[in-house]
């Protein structure tokens, strides 16, 4: 209980009370300065930036993610010789550490001999300049954050798939439904629980991402990687503007809190519980 | 062969095992790419084995940052956290469901509510609490201030949950203390769960970045990815020399992907017990 309130409770207070002040770390004194970092984030052209990639970084992360898992559980979900081998392989980049791979991932999209480009070269296009060209990185950045996470995805959705009744599935079968009609009418519903906790856990995980961001891009080139997170990072620990940072912080949570709520609100019309 | 399995090799076994490849591939890419020359990583087009493997690159990596130290302090301090985080995480979890205090609900919801709130917002009060106790750039600072966590508690608790409440009264009524009902009676029949923390605790311990790199300052308290990452980008080793660079990567994630490999069913069952967190 007492590391809770101290790392957690208490920080989290602070935090909102700091965004209200100006502060850079080393002088003793914190200015009481009200909500004039608000204001002045509100006219800051950066922080809509941040906002604008930090959106398109959610979307682009949390929806590939679902959708991938899922279709690779249902290609998973049957009796089927080497699954666990496949499994496997398609769970692994969860485990391993996002820095590391991160720098593999960096090496594949080196513009010149890089992987990434030389595969799309032969297929006749050009290439791309990947993480130095500002409309790419972005989608570099997503490549990683997706391929890192749809085989944990997967493991849920196979768990979810697993608790899907055969017969009733059987007797719709009977019934004349085609399969295409049992799995949004059938299998969609019932792993809908899946989706939603997995859509917040998601949505929490992008809103948090900074490793692969920090290897790859440091938020450049020209701010098109930098989320609202990798903001406050920068003027907190590399700017030493505690004020901003905290209130960076602070519509962070905000968010966080305002996507849950609207998560929730849709589930209570489309989950459906067993 | 049946009609059936013919179909399944082209419907299933054929996509999945594309699939696998290719998330696989990065991991080969690495090794591989670790035991080419610095002339043939960068040889158009790119060689799918190594001509000549270097295998001395993998010692010359190793050789040429403190690496052994780096491992060794993720391990250390991974394994401390995940002790600490089940010890705290099965004693809170205790508390919120098999006890009766004033204040319950609140907290619950408090944790609850902790689940979905990005932690990263309390980074900087962390910073500045752990400068107030003189434990910045300490082993015992990054171990303190990741002792607990919403998700660990949480994990617990589902599965206290299961447990019956009557088993808890039977030991109140033969007397035995709070810490006696927790030590033999939950804990063994929640043991999976337990092995799934540990598991879970130390792959993220060992993979952290952000955190520990933010109050560590001295090259000696390094944890693996942030010494990987200086390696990546100090030394003149960026982008100069990407085959110890890969070298480097590979064998940093190797205790992962072992540990992995000989746990996977534990850490599969994970799932099994955070997906009933949904279920309330």
């Amino acid at each position: 209980m007492i590391p809770l309130t101290m790392f957690w409770l208490i920080p989290l207070g602070y935090a909102f009370y700091l965004s209200f002040t100006e502060w850079d770390f080393m002088s003793p004194d914190k200015l009481f300065v009200g909500m004039a970092n608000y204001a002045e984030l509100a006219d800051n052209p950066a922080f809509y930036k941040a906002l604008r990639v930090t959106l398109l970084f959610t979307a682009g992360s949390v929806l590939p993610t679902l959708i991938g898992g899922l279709g690779f559980a249902l290609l998973l979900n049957s009796k089927l010789r080497f699954s666990g081998i496949y499994r496997t392989l398609i769970f692994s980049p969860w485990v391993t550490p996002t820095v590391a791979v991160a720098i593999v991932w960096s090496w594949i999209f080196e513009p010149e001999v890089g992987l990434a480009n030389n595969v799309l070269r032969f297929f006749g296009s050009e290439g791309a300049g990947w993480l130095g060209d500002p409309s790419w990185a972005l989608i570099g950045i997503l490549i990683v954050t997706c391929w890192k996470s749809v085989g944990w995805a997967m493991v849920f959705y196979l768990v979810a798939l697993r608790n899907v009744p055969r017969d009733l599935l059987e007797a719709a079968a009977i019934d004349g439904a085609g399969s295409l009609r049992r799995f949004t009418y059938i299998t969609v519903p019932l792993i809908s629980p899946t989706t939603f906790f997995l859509t917040i856990v998601l949505i929490i995980q992008s809103l948090q991402a900074y490793d692969q961001i920090n290897v790859m891009t440091q938020g450049g080139p020209s701010g098109s990687t930098r989320t609202l997170l990798y903001m406050y990072y920068q003027s907190a620990f590399e700017a030493f503007n505690i004020g901003e940072a905290s209130s960076v912080a602070v519509v962070l949570v905000i968010g966080c809190v305002l996507l849950s709520m609207a998560s929730f609100a849709v589930s209570r019309r489309n989950v459906h519980y067993h | 062969m049946t009609e059936t399995r013919i179909s399944h090799i082209f419907t299933r076994h054929l996509p999945l095992a594309l699939i696998a490849l290719l998330m696989a591939f990065p991991f080969y890419w690495m090794v591989t790419s670790g035991l080419k020359t610095n002339d043939e990583i960068w040889q158009f087009p790119p060689t799918f084995w190594p001509e000549s493997p270097q295998w001395g690159n993998f010692l010359e990596a190793w050789e040429a940052a403190p690496f052994w130290r780096y491992m060794a302090n993720s391990i250390g301090v991974a394994s401390a956290i995940a002790i600490i985080q089940v010890i705290n995480s099965a004693m809170m979890a205790y508390a919120l469901t098999h006890m009766k205090f004033r204040l319950k609900g609140l907290l619950t919801a408090l944790i609850l509510l902790g689940y979905m709130v990005p932690n990263t917002a309390a980074y900087l009060p962390s910073y500045i609490v752990l400068s107030k106790l003189h434990l910045l750039d300490t082993y015992a600072g990054m171990i303190l201030s990741n002792c607990v966590s919403v998700f660990s508690i949480f994990l617990i608790r589902q599965a206290f949950l299961q447990v019956s409440h009557e088993l808890v009264e039977a030991g109140h009524i033969d007397g035995a203390s709070h810490g006696r009902i927790l030590g033999s009676i939950l804990v063994p029949l929640t043991r999976s769960s337990f092995a799934v923390l540990v598991l879970i605790t130390f792959i993220e311990q060992y993979n952290n970045y952000f955190w520990p790199m933010l109050i560590t300052k001295s090259p000696d308290l390094q944890l693996v990815s942030a010494g990987l990452r200086s390696f990546f980008v100090e030394g003149g080793a960026y982008g100069l020399k990407w085959p110890l660079i890969m070298a480097a990567s590979s064998f940093t994630i190797m205790p992962l992907l072992l540990l992995f490999l000989l746990t996977q069913r534990t850490i599969m069952q994970s799932v099994n017990l955070s997906a009933g967190v949904n279920k309330g």
